[in-house]
């Protein structure tokens, strides 16, 4: 490693210990997290289910497309809008890699803008001019917000690896697309398109399981909801294939690093797969899930819980990869803990707020004269 | 100064405004929006009017599709940009602000998801519910102009934070009030203008009364802009404000821009009052359009304002555009630039590519090789020097562009008796590109000498730009060896014949 080409630390220091800054990243990163896996695997399999259903309304998985979409109007701006806390700590605790790896990979990086404003007005587009207003059509607008968020999650892991090798910096600089041929790159980018799709098809059976049970388009929603429940099975199954390939293909010294840890990194990490295969099996265990409810919400909420802790252990993997160059430098804490407060206040009412307006919402049917 | 450096024909400065002028524009649109959108809705409810309503519907659907999906991801944009053309500056307002940014993110949650709500639910909930969304979404979109306002503000007055280094001292800074009064203002400008269009579609007999409607909003609108102008411009330090204001002011350029933004707004005024109170039946889409330019130019206007007198700094007396420190400028003046950052040391293996690297790392983040600010243009050449000797008129233009910058005290006349005839000058080019290498040594040395006067500067107070030499430019800062190749390269690139080893080559 060329330490020299490793920037300094930030004079301004951190108004905050450093482990709170971790933990904030992870946090919201998670939540983060969340929404872009629905975004992307959502968007993909909506595409999926546009193409089988050969763009007609009447095919169940025409309505499933189009019902995926409709939550992604939502999803997307929230994936956005979390999106800005993990970036916000990344700066503040990891900027000299950051910063570096973004120029280094400029081109993209920047690109990444465009294609997300492209794939979040195709989105609009498939709702206003495709299948949710006309009944049939709008492939092209799904194929292209697809391909984009694809794209973009493809620049996304290409960032993080070359901001979490400096070793390679001086390589990379002299050819930055070299980071494709990085052996971990497929498997990590695989990773989160398998873990997207697999979120998505899940949130997808757990609605149709909900509605079916309210009564609502019954045969529709039974058969979404088994379709989505097998894409969440085969998905699962190559994703705990492609997490061990992933853990395999790391380097040395950072397996190394997992392994000898101690419970700091092999609890969360065996915890992960231990999930991973436990998701596996609850879903191998059905075949109709309108029929077991209660099997079908427990099985998602097991996915996010292991999302949660996946994100725990993504970030020990990079802590891992950085330890030679981060070891070398160290931060000046001036701490501001009235600020800090008053962050975590305004968290909490804002969360509050938010609350108490869905709430509203949902109370506050439209009737008659009194419709908004 | 120690990032890799990202050559970009177009210019960092262009890619950033062509990101942030659209930005602030939709923002200051979703904040005005919000609070337009919602009071015609109250105002439509009270008052039992269904074409009031369907403006504020018909102006959430532009609401929702522009501000929190262009808007949203343009502010991402910003940071997106400055982490790529100026990650030292950006990583110094995010440590100095981080607890500010999320206390900012607090607040766009609670704006996009109202939005999305607001957008979705009419016709689906109550009235009394969705005016709740909408008044929410106004709330938290104005709270994070409170906050962004603070840290925008900062950066040109940061007051008191340069003797404290405080978060608050910082944030309620001298221009803080004025700053958040003037944008108050802007946000409504902007508002009516994007709801003219939806307003256009109302009913004939509807139609003017709502034009008026957004008329009176516009006045409004006008004249907090114009009073937190104003207000502005007089708790600006005198130093800064005389700049651009003031019987001589100090940069000609940013006195024509003031003027430029005040008679913009002149324009705007007087087309809402025209179009929209006076004889509402003049508005069409063009009107609307040109309504809407002129109130972009003044916001435009404003921001080139402001972010021209915080030149040569991003913050005031504290950190210069290209990344440098003013309590840096000592230790590399002794060091070297190229000891500071490997990104930069690692291409320069000879003189002129250590040039190469020295300009790319001190003064690329506000001039490209041909493009915007191009350094080129800026160099003296052979041509100008022929131009200024050829030209015998009285008022001499040649001499006016190419030499009286950093000659005032020469005249045409004098400055012709100095150089070489034009027929010596052909004889001899390459005494002339001597000649010119001299001018540029000078040029840097000055620029040297710069970086003494403010290392030299009280600290902990704004410093007088005004009082020095070339006051928007940042120091030349680097050893004595660096100087000389920096000197060397832009003498080549004077030459004109060396564009592959100016723009080429190194690496990052």
């Amino acid at each position: 490693m060329n330490p020299n080409l490793i920037p300094a630390v930030d004079p301004a220091g951190l108004p905050a210990p450093l482990w709170l800054f971790h933990v904030l990243l992870v946090f919201t990163f998670f939540l983060h997290l969340v929404f872009m896996n629905l975004t992307l695997g959502g968007t993909v399999l909506a595409l999926v289910a546009h193409l089988k259903s050969g763009g007609r309304r009447d095919d169940f998985r025409g309505v499933l497309a189009r019902r995926l979409m409709a939550i992604n109007n939502y999803g997307i701006s929230l994936t956005i809008t979390t999106g800005v806390a993990p970036l916000l700590f990344i700066q503040a605790i990891y900027q000299q890699y950051f910063y570096t790896a973004t120029i280094l990979l400029a081109p993209l990086w920047l690109a990444m803008l465009a294609l997300l404003i492209a794939g979040y007005y195709a989105a609009y587009l498939y709702k206003f001019r495709g299948a949710p207003s006309r009944g049939s059509g709008g492939g092209v607008w799904l194929s292209v917000a697809a391909v984009m968020f694809f794209l973009i999650a493809m620049i996304h892991v290409a960032v993080h690896l070359v901001h979490a090798q400096p070793e390679k910096w001086g390589n990379l600089a002299d050819g930055a697309w070299s980071v494709f041929a990085d052996p971990t790159y497929w498997p990590r980018l695989l990773h989160f398109i398998l873990a997207g799709l697999g979120f998505a098809a899940l949130v997808t059976a757990w609605w149709a399981v909900r509605r079916a049970a309210e009564g609502v388009d019954s045969e529709d929603n039974t058969a979404i909801a088994r379709w989505a429940w097998r894409w969440a099975l085969w998905t699962t199954v190559l994703q705990v294939v492609d997490g061990f390939l992933l853990l395999m293909v790391l380097p040395q010294p950072v397996l190394r690093g997992i392994m000898t840890g101690g419970v700091v990194t092999l609890a969360p990490l065996t915890l992960a797969i231990l999930l991973g295969i436990g998701l596996l099996m609850m879903l191998a265990r059905v075949t109709n899930p309108v029929e077991k409810p209660g099997l079908i919400a427990g099985t998602l909420g097991a996915m996010i819980l292991t999302i949660a802790i996946m994100s725990i252990t993504r970030h020990q993997v990079r802590a891992l990869y950085l330890e030679p160059s981060t070891a070398q430098f160290s931060f000046e804490i001036v701490p501001q803990w009235g600020n800090f407060a008053l962050f975590v206040v305004l968290l909490v009412a804002g969360l509050a707020t938010v609350g108490y307006m869905l709430r509203r919402v949902l109370t506050s049917p439209a009737s008659g004269a009194d419709a908004a | 100064m120690d990032y890799p450096i990202w050559d970009l024909a177009l210019g960092g400065g262009m890619l950033m405004a062509l990101v942030a002028i659209p930005h602030v524009i939709v923002s200051h649109f979703a904040i005005g929006g919000g609070l337009l959108i919602v009071v015609t809705e109250t105002l439509a409810v009270k008052r039992d009017d269904p074409e009031l309503r369907e403006l504020a519907r018909r102006s959430s659907l532009v609401l929702i599709l522009v501000s929190t999906v262009f808007g949203a991801i343009s502010g991402v944009g910003i940071w997106v940009v400055a982490g790529l053309i100026s990650p030292a500056t950006i990583s110094a307002l995010i440590h100095t602000y981080v607890w500010g940014w999320a206390i900012e993110w607090v607040f766009f949650i609670l704006e996009i998801v109202a939005a999305l709500v607001y957008y979705t639910t009419w016709d689906k909930i109550s009235k009394g519910a969705h005016l709740l969304v909408g008044w929410l979404y106004f709330i938290g979109a104005y709270l994070s102009l409170v906050i962004i306002n603070g840290i925008i503000t900062f950066m040109l007055t940061p007051g008191r934070w340069l003797e404290t280094q405080a978060f608050w001292d910082g944030f309620f800074n001298p221009t803080y009030w004025p700053s958040l009064f003037l944008r108050t203002g802007i946000a409504i400008l902007m508002a009516t203008t994007f709801m003219v269009f939806p307003a256009l579609k109302a009913s004939a007999e509807r139609r003017a009364g709502i034009l008026r409607y957004l008329g009176w909003w516009m006045v409004g609108g006008v004249v907090l802009s114009y009073a937190g102008f104003r207000w502005w411009e007089a708790v600006l330090p005198a130093t800064v404000r005389n700049l651009f204001s003031g019987a001589e002011p100090a940069l000609t350029t940013l006195a024509s821009t003031r003027s430029f933004t005040l008679w913009a707004l002149t324009v705007a005024l007087v087309f809402g009052l025209l179009i929209l109170i006076a004889a509402p039946r003049l508005a069409r889409a063009a009107t609307a359009v040109v309504m809407a330019l002129a109130a972009f130019a003044f916001f435009g206007g404003y921001e080139r304002l402001r972010e021209g007198t915080r030149k040569p700094f991003l913050i005031h007396s504290h950190m210069f555009s290209n990344g440098l420190l003013v309590s840096d400028i000592e230790t590399i003046n002794d060091e070297g630039v190229l000891a500071r950052s490997g990104w930069a040391a690692r291409g320069a293996t000879d003189s002129l590519s250590m040039g190469r690297q020295v300009f790319r790392v001190q003064c690329s983040s506000c001039h490209t090789l041909d493009g915007y600010q191009s350094i080129r243009r800026a160099l003296p050449t052979y041509d100008d020097m022929l131009a200024v000797v050829s030209d015998q008129s009285a008022g001499s233009g040649a001499f006016a562009s190419e030499c009286a910058a950093c000659h005032a005290d020469v005249s045409a006349a004098d400055m012709r008796e100095m150089l070489p005839t034009a027929a010596e000058m052909a004889e001899d080019p390459e005494m002339i590109l001597d000649l010119n290498q001299g001018m540029i040594y000078m040029a840097v040395s000055q620029l040297y000498e710069l970086g003494e006067a403010y290392g030299a500067a009280p600290r902990g107070e704004m410093i007088n730009t005004g009082e020095l030499h070339s006051s928007y430019m940042p120091p030349f800062v680097g050893t004595d060896e660096e100087l000389e190749a920096l000197v060397e390269y832009l003498a080549v690139l004077a030459r004109g014949d060396d564009v592959e080893q100016a723009s080429i080559g190194g690496g990052r």
